[in-house]
């Protein structure tokens, strides 16, 4: 019925069928990783604040695509209206953070 | 495949408290929205009455600040948003060619959740502590400190409840007109008033959530001592500001984009002609969305934001007025060498294009930073949003809901009467605001109960009043019509207005529970004037006839509104003066707890049922449908 | 368009998605995630706003924060995260037990986590760090509280489905159901990454 259905339901069965536990273990130990290099930098505390800051906003990013590209098959096909929504979601939010930041206290 | 499972169907009052037809709830909103609008406009004219004379005590000022903070809030969210969720609910699903909506039983949610969110606002006038911060309700005037009564916390209560579902109802859209288009109907074949529910749908999901935080904060500012906009505790009442615009100006989009969709199908069905530009309007429309959340400190110019800031933000509203611009242009090109027909419903199109140019004019004036210091706060400010709400888009639901009334209701409504009705509208319309740019250049404030002698106000606010009279007679001339017409029996055919170009007009009128006998094919943009064109006299079916499936009534929506308005309430007045058992049942939560357990167990019930849904059988499909 | 055509014969591949009615509701849950998205964006803006003003002698983000408390906690929700994975996994394998028992897991390391948030608000509380003590702490509680929230309402919603599809067994109906959770707890979980980052990390950093 849909317009677009072509994206879903005519999808060979066989295209990541049993897919294994494998990739999904790599991917948890990366994020993982990442989160122990995040709590490292802050603990070891030798590094100047900015730079933290930027390191640990790379390594939270990093981290969102693992578990949205991933483990919410954002990566797969027929995901576009998913992606074009949280995008712009994050648009609008990268809006707000910029209003928090400059505009509130000057 | 059709297995009957047996379904309870509803008649009466029952049927229209448990149904899940976007046809029926398009008219549940309607009737809301339009008694809303009625109350708004009892506000709007009291205000008027106040002020038709210097010093005049009609009103004192505590009642005038509730009149214009309800008017203000009322007309937004309770009239205007309703009234434009009654068009998308009738018309959207019929012009894609589909059956129901995404999400029926969210649907109705969406309505009653609205409905008792509004209901909750406007009991403050029973309860006689009404909401008086104005409808963007600043701090420190909406704090605890500064409001002492109950008033903001009806509003900010009552907003969040119908904000709750104004966003189920802005999903469902965008899902519905996703996944559900009828085979052929590719993004570039919609008609322009689902392209304009559609962006506006996308604004609901992503303006809303940052109004629910906004209201969420000064909620626990107000109830539970927190210190987000307490300056004392280290607040900022400016975020207050920021957050709020950041939703309030995507909502004038919101707003505006599905007027300019109606305003677009009425000028090119009644100039017989294709609307000139189609892809430019449609990118126009998406630019103005997209450009809207770009813009909402051009309401903070005075607050000083800075140079920087308040250039930028100068700039990115100027630039909403080039695909503005490019709609009108079409507009009128729309109209250029076409055979119009000024029916009412075109007569509100045609009013409505220059009467916009004019509030668009004053808002590029307004944009411009340093000259905002001037006009900031004036009554210029209040003619330029007036005539673009009003103007714009009060217009543009008048042009749709005279277009489509055969189409909601199966009776055309009196051409006579609607033709007056514009007429002492449009003329009332202008009479009240035009003088008001020149009020606001003059120097009188907005939002001030009264004003002196001999400051040269006297005259244009008398006039001013006159033409608020005179939209009052208009909208009484349009429930007269609406009445009159409501005696007369259902002969509207399925295109009565002979020139439709669209699908909702290759169906019977008003359409039947499942719209669509068959999903037609479409085969081009325009899809029904394409196959007249082609020498047709129907769409060609995409399906053969079969047993259609459809969703079973619920009264669950209504109840878990029901239970949301509970717990508004309980909230409100867990602290309060009263004495006995009422006091204690209030103040331990147990009225606001049990409000939330009905709604949760409502939704845990909904979760376990299945809803199997029922069939209707190929022969029961014919004739009309919604009985209204 | 009728949802039961596929009852009768095999559970079809990736069955969430067999059904308009499936599709309908995994594209209408992204988008409700891209409303949430704005939501959480709009509260942690206030929180940046907001969190510097402490106010005298109440203690600072400095003071305050125990991130070995913080680690466990995302470890917690992280590795559960995992596990609804293996659940969603399981389910297009259709292993209904294998899918039961990894949303239980998930389930309590949900509930590990909550438990260890609110023994952490107990002992700021017992700080001096209340919910009105200043601008910072109002917009803390209700930043972390929210995503709190969300955990708890994830947690009853994930032990209905339990029991849902105990009863009805996996179908065309309760797959969509049981993905849209799923979807719902790597979102929560995407919300703690930015939390640990930007309230606790950077906030010990100052």
């Amino acid at each position: 019925m849909a317009a677009n259905h072509t994206t879903h339901s005519e999808e060979p069965a066989k295209r990541h069928k049993h897919e294994g536990p494998r990739k999904h273990i790599v991917a948890y130990i990366f994020s993982m990783l990442l989160t122990l290099v995040a709590f490292a930098t802050v603990i070891g505390g030798e590094i100047n604040a900015s730079f933290t800051y930027i390191l640990l906003l790379v390594m939270a990013v990093l981290q969102v695509i693992i578990q949205m590209g991933f483990w919410m098959h954002m990566k797969d096909r027929g995901h576009l209206f998913p992606i074009v929504g949280i995008l712009t979601g994050v648009f609008v939010v990268f809006t707000i953070v910029i209003m928090a930041e400059y505009w509130t206290w000057w | 495949m059709a297995h009957a499972h047996p379904v309870k169907r509803y008649t009466g009052l029952m049927d229209w408290l448990t149904t899940v037809d976007h046809k029926k709830i398009g008219i549940l909103y309607l009737i809301a929205g339009g008694f809303f609008f009625l109350i708004g406009g009892l506000e709007a004219l009291l205000i008027r009455v106040q002020l038709w004379k210097p010093l005049n005590d009609f009103v004192g000022a505590d009642t005038y600040n509730e009149l214009l903070t309800m008017h203000g809030t009322t007309m937004i969210f309770l009239a205007a948003m309703p009234v434009i969720f009654a068009m998308m609910n009738a018309i959207v699903p019929l012009q894609i060619g589909a059956r129901d909506v995404a999400f029926p039983f969210l649907n109705a949610l969406g309505f009653w959740t609205f409905l008792f969110g509004g209901l909750l606002l406007n009991l403050s006038w029973i309860a006689q502590a009404v909401p008086d911060a104005g409808w963007t309700s600043y701090l420190p005037l909406a704090s605890p400190t500064y409001s002492t009564h109950k008033g903001v916390d009806y509003y900010v209560l009552g907003l969040q409840i119908a904000g709750i579902g104004t966003l189920i109802g802005g999903i469902n859209f965008l899902v519905t007109i996703i996944n559900m288009r009828a085979p052929g109907m590719s993004f570039m074949r919609m008609p322009m008033f689902t392209w304009t529910v559609f962006i506006t749908s996308a604004l609901i999901l992503f303006a809303f959530p940052a109004l629910t935080v906004g209201l969420v904060a000064l909620m626990f500012d107000r109830l539970f001592s927190a210190n987000f906009f307490e300056v004392s505790g280290g607040g900022n009442t400016v975020l207050w500001e920021h957050i709020f615009w950041i939703f309030g100006h995507p909502e004038v989009y919101i707003l505006i984009l599905p007027a300019f969709g109606i305003i677009s199908e009425v000028i090119s069905t009644f100039s017989r002609k294709r609307l000139f530009g189609y892809s430019s309007m449609v990118f126009a429309t998406v630019l103005i969305g997209f450009l809207g959340f770009m813009v909402w400190a051009h309401h903070m110019f005075t607050v000083g934001l800075g140079p920087v800031a308040n250039a930028l933000f100068s700039i990115a509203t100027m630039l909403i007025a080039v695909p503005t611009g490019i709609k009108i242009f079409n507009w009128i090109f729309t109209m250029w060498g076409g055979s119009i027909k000024f029916t009412a419903a075109n007569l509100f199109a045609v009013g409505f294009v220059p009467t916009f140019v004019m509030g668009g004019v004053t808002g590029v004036m307004l944009a411009a930073a340093p000259a905002d210091f001037q006009y900031h706060d004036s009554y210029f400010v209040v003619a330029h949003f007036h005539y673009v709400i009003v103007g714009g888009l009060v217009l543009g639901l008048f042009a749709g809901l005279h277009y489509w009334w055969p189409k909601m209701f199966g009776r055309m409504l009196n051409e006579g009467l609607a033709k007056l009705t514009f007429w002492t509208f449009f003329i009332g319309f202008h009479l009240t605001f035009f003088v008001q740019h020149f009020l606001g250049l003059l120097g009188m404030p907005r939002r001030v109960w009264t004003y002196l002698d001999g400051l040269g106000f006297n005259t244009m606010n008398l006039i001013s009043t006159i033409g608020a009279f005179l939209m009052g007679v208009g909208t009484i001339l349009f429930i007269i019509n609406i009445i009159v017409t409501a005696a007369k029996p259902k002969t509207a055919g399925d295109d009565p207005w002979e020139d439709g170009r669209t699908l909702e007009w290759s169906i019977p009128s008003p359409a039947p529970e499942y719209n669509f006998a068959q999903t037609p094919l479409v085969r081009g943009y325009d899809a029904l004037w394409k196959e007249k064109m082609d020498g047709n006299d129907a769409m060609t079916p995409a399906e053969p006839i079969g047993p259609i499936h459809m969703p079973s009534p619920s009264i669950l929506p209504f109840l878990m509104s029901l239970g949301l308005f509970i717990a508004g309430y309980g909230f409100m007045y867990a602290e309060n003066e009263w004495t006995g058992i009422m006091h204690d049942l209030f103040a331990s939560h147990a009225v606001a707890g049990a409000g939330l357990l009905i709604t949760l167990g409502c939704m845990v019930v909904r979760s376990l049922k299945d809803d199997h849904g029922f069939h209707i059988e190929p022969d029961e499909i014919t004739g009309k449908g919604v009985k209204a | 368009m009728s949802a039961h055509s596929h009852l009768d014969g095999q559970l079809p591949h990736e069955p969430e998605r067999a059904t308009l009615e499936g599709r309908n509701k995994v594209l209408g849950f992204w988008l409700f995630l891209g409303g949430e998205t704005v939501l959480f964006g709009t509260l942690f803006s206030a929180f940046l706003a907001l969190r510097d003003q402490v106010g005298d002698g109440n203690p600072t983000s400095q003071e305050l924060f125990k991130l070995s408390l913080v680690a466990i906690a995302t470890v917690l929700l992280l590795t559960s995260s995992l596990t609804s994975v293996f659940a969603i996994q399981a389910m297009h394998r259709n292993q209904v037990k294998s899918m039961q028992l990894w949303l239980i897991v998930t389930v309590v390391l949900g509930l590990g986590f909550l438990g260890l948030e609110i023994y952490e608000f107990f002992h700021y509380v017992h700080e001096g760090h209340k919910f009105s003590t200043s601008a910072f702490s109002s917009s803390f509680y209700t930043l972390v509280g929210f995503h709190g929230a969300h955990v708890l309402f994830g947690i009853v919603w994930i032990s209905l489905l339990i029991g849902q599809v105990y009863r009805k067994g996996l179908t065309v109906v309760t797959a969509p159901k049981v993905y849209v959770a799923g979807m719902y707890w790597h979102f929560i979980d995407v919300v703690w990454v930015f939390i640990f980052t930007v309230v606790y990390l950077m906030g010990k950093v100052g």
